[in-house]
């Protein structure tokens, strides 16, 4: 085993831990554009995860169809966080977290009764980019990675593309920024910020799908393990733009999947300091946040306040 | 006066309770038997073991024994449910987690006519005891499997947290893979969590890029199994039989015999005068902890037969950390003819030569 192969199974391994992160971060985003503090992701994910694990072990051989049944799920159940912080207009932190909550309980009943835990997926096979998947190092990997790592770039693209280049971005932001300028100017606050929480909560459970059914290709009760929360913390680390939350995403994906490989080829290091890295790069990068200057947030002006029409603040 | 009271309870409380001490503790009605499980029922290892043993041990009993799924290690969580259940007349309260350690130290004093046990406790009393199984004995045993199994002498560990319980099943996976192959090693991954598939999936894919070809394990999830699976490697369960999920690769599993331990120490309770070990219960292969699940039929006869002899020989009495035992630093542990006490199994912080470890 030399450095290079070391290397080469290191950072190949890296996407895999990443993606579920960095969709989870983008979900996040969209929603919080719009002026909701998300707190849902770990909860969402959950939901996503067991929809998808469920839905593959119904339909043996169609992890597309048990990844798209995953951002379903996510997404009716986030209907119900919509209603009660752009309906009802409840605190959103407590929304938030009831939520997680609500979907730990749900999906772990579900998952027991239905009997799916730790029943064996098929998972999804990775797609080698022939002639690319050839070339020696570059081809294992970048082009031998599965099918959502592919995706997960263009889906960013996309989301990219439609919150800052197309008329409904810019309104999801104008409800996110000024309320009350928006709903002054004839955009409908409620509906925009349902469709940001809906459409940003099927790609968290999307996330959620890609560990139970392609990741680890099983269904464990409480499985996302806190990566919700470190989505949460990706976005605010990202300043709310999407491509700094997926340089983020690619960076904890980085330390994450080197741990192992450090433990296995059997290198001495503290394994505390090891298990503790993501979290010293999470402060490290904080802190090079805040010592920036803030002008480059682009924090939503409005992000955590319900918008009540016409009231004086 | 409220406050007179207060003496005259508290004097009741631990009179009582060191009477029941002295003279071993016995119920004052006909026992009715309720579980707090850690996680939930089917979560495919430490819990499910537990509701396999209650079933067993419910038609020992010819008693039906209730059950409460998914109770954490918060005192907030665990004494309402300890309470509803002694509320409607259950006086022997099972635990199942380590956390659940303190909680069930109060509750002992408040509820002195109920019976507690806990595993993989660490509080005992009058009316409490811990339990927990020498889970180095089927750990060396499955060692000794994954040794002859070998094809180039670097066998994996997947561990949850480097605590005594883990460590010394990781000493003796490698004991036993040693007496069938002295040059084998086992390169241990930490993961820091007891129940995170990610991590596990991760160490695991990490070792068999490394050329390892068993995958032992102290974690709680299949998912080391089903990677040795796919990669065409072979690998050893723990908690249950892990052939289940991964019949090609798991070869053999170290697994839990709770029913073994339980139905005669409740028979015991039931009985009257039953005594609680004052340092908790710490059964073996031969009185009910975990057991050996063997074997796939990839394993050679002559090695069933060697790892079956050696399971005689443990319920016979061998100990396995007999001395001289030295740690990898060369530091002696187990002087020679001497064997290791329980409260050196408790703090083992050490490793033999041949574990390759982080520090």
């Amino acid at each position: 085993m030399n450095l290079g192969d070391f290397l080469i199974n290191w950072i190949a391994n890296a996407p895999v831990t990443a993606v579920p992160y960095a969709l989870a971060a983008l979900g996040l985003i969209v929603a919080e554009r719009s002026g909701v503090l998300n707190l849902t992701a770990e909860g969402l994910m959950l939901i996503g995860a067991l929809a998808g694990a469920g839905t593959s072990l119904l339909f043996v051989g169609h992890p597309a169809v048990a990844l798209l049944a995953a951002m379903a799920a996510a997404s009716v159940v986030s209907l119900l966080f919509a209603v009660l912080v752009v309906v009802l207009r409840i605190n959103q932190v407590i929304a938030g977290l009831s939520v997680v909550f609500f979907c730990q309980g749900l999906t772990g009943l579900i998952g027991t009764l239905a009997k799916w835990q730790n029943k064996q997926l098929s998972g999804l096979a990775p797609l080698k980019i022939w002639p690319l998947s050839e070339i020696p190092i570059i081809g294992r990997i970048f082009f031998m990675q599965d099918p959502v790592v592919y995706l997960t770039i263009l889906i960013f693209i996309a989301v990219n593309f439609l919150l800052f280049k197309t008329m409904l971005g810019l309104r999801i932001r104008a409800v996110g920024e000024n309320p009350g300028a928006a709903d002054a100017a004839g955009v409908s606050i409620t509906l925009h910020r349902i469709l940001a929480i809906v459409a940003g909560s099927s790609l968290i459970g999307l996330a959620g799908g890609y560990i139970s059914v392609v990741s680890v290709k099983l269904w464990v009760t409480g499985m996302t393990g806190g990566r919700g929360w470190i989505a949460v913390a990706l976005v605010v680390f990202a300043r709310w733009a999407p491509w700094p939350a997926l340089a983020g995403a690619l960076l904890f994906g980085c330390i994450e999947a080197l741990i192992p490989h450090v433990a296995a080829a059997g290198i001495q290091v503290p394994q505390y300091l090891m298990l503790m890295t993501p979290y010293l790069a999470t402060i490290a990068v904080m802190i090079w946040v805040g010592a920036k200057d803030s002008r480059g947030s682009q924090e939503p002006g409005a992000l955590g306040q319900p918008h009540v029409r016409e009231e004086r603040r | 006066m409220r406050w007179t009271y207060i003496p005259v309870l508290a004097a009741a409380l631990t009179g009582g309770a060191a009477i029941a001490y002295a003279a071993g503790f016995t119920l004052p009605a006909p026992p009715k038997i309720a579980f707090l499980y850690f996680m939930d029922k089917s979560d495919g290892g430490w819990t499910q073991a537990f509701e396999e043993a209650r079933v067993k041990v419910e038609k020992s009993l010819d008693q039906q024994i209730v059950y409460v799924e998914g109770v954490p290690e918060v005192a907030g969580q665990i004494t309402p449910a300890a309470e509803r259940f002694i509320q409607r007349g259950y006086n022997v309260i099972i635990g199942t987690a380590f956390g659940y350690s303190d909680t069930f130290k109060e509750l002992s004093n408040k509820y002195p006519k109920v019976a507690f046990l806990n595993a993989s406790g660490t509080t005992n009393g009058p009316n409490l005891e811990s339990f927990y199984g020498r889970t180095y004995e089927s750990q060396y045993l499955c060692g000794m499997v994954a040794g002859a199994m070998s094809k180039t002498g670097k066998l994996g560990f997947v561990a949850a947290h480097p605590i005594g319980p883990v460590n010394w099943t990781i000493n003796a996976y490698e004991m036993g893979a040693l007496k069938m192959n002295p040059k084998a090693t086992t390169t241990v991954v930490f993961t820091g969590a007891w129940n995170d598939p990610v991590k596990e999936r991760a160490a695991a894919q990490a070792m068999a890029d490394q050329g390892i070809d068993v995958i032992g394990q102290h974690v709680d999830t299949p998912t080391p199994q089903i990677v040795a699976q796919e990669r065409g490697i072979y690998g050893t369960g723990h908690h249950r039989d892990f052939r289940e999920f991964a019949p090609k690769a798991t070869l053999c599993s170290s697994a839990w015999t709770w029913e073994k331990f339980l139905a005669p120490e409740l028979k015991k309770v039931a009985a009257g005068n039953w005594e609680p070990s004052p340092y908790g219960a710490f059964p073996g292969i031969k009185e009910g902890g975990t057991d050996i699940a063997c074997c796939n039929a990839a394993v050679p006869k002559e090695v069933v037969d060697k790892v079956m002899a050696e399971r005689d020989a443990i319920i016979a009495g061998k100990k396995i950390f007999t001395g001289p035992i030295k740690d990898i630093a060369g530091t002696e542990r187990v002087a020679a003819n001497a064997s290791l006490d329980d409260g050196g199994f408790w703090k083992m912080d050490w490793y033999i030569p041949g574990v390759i470890t982080q520090k």
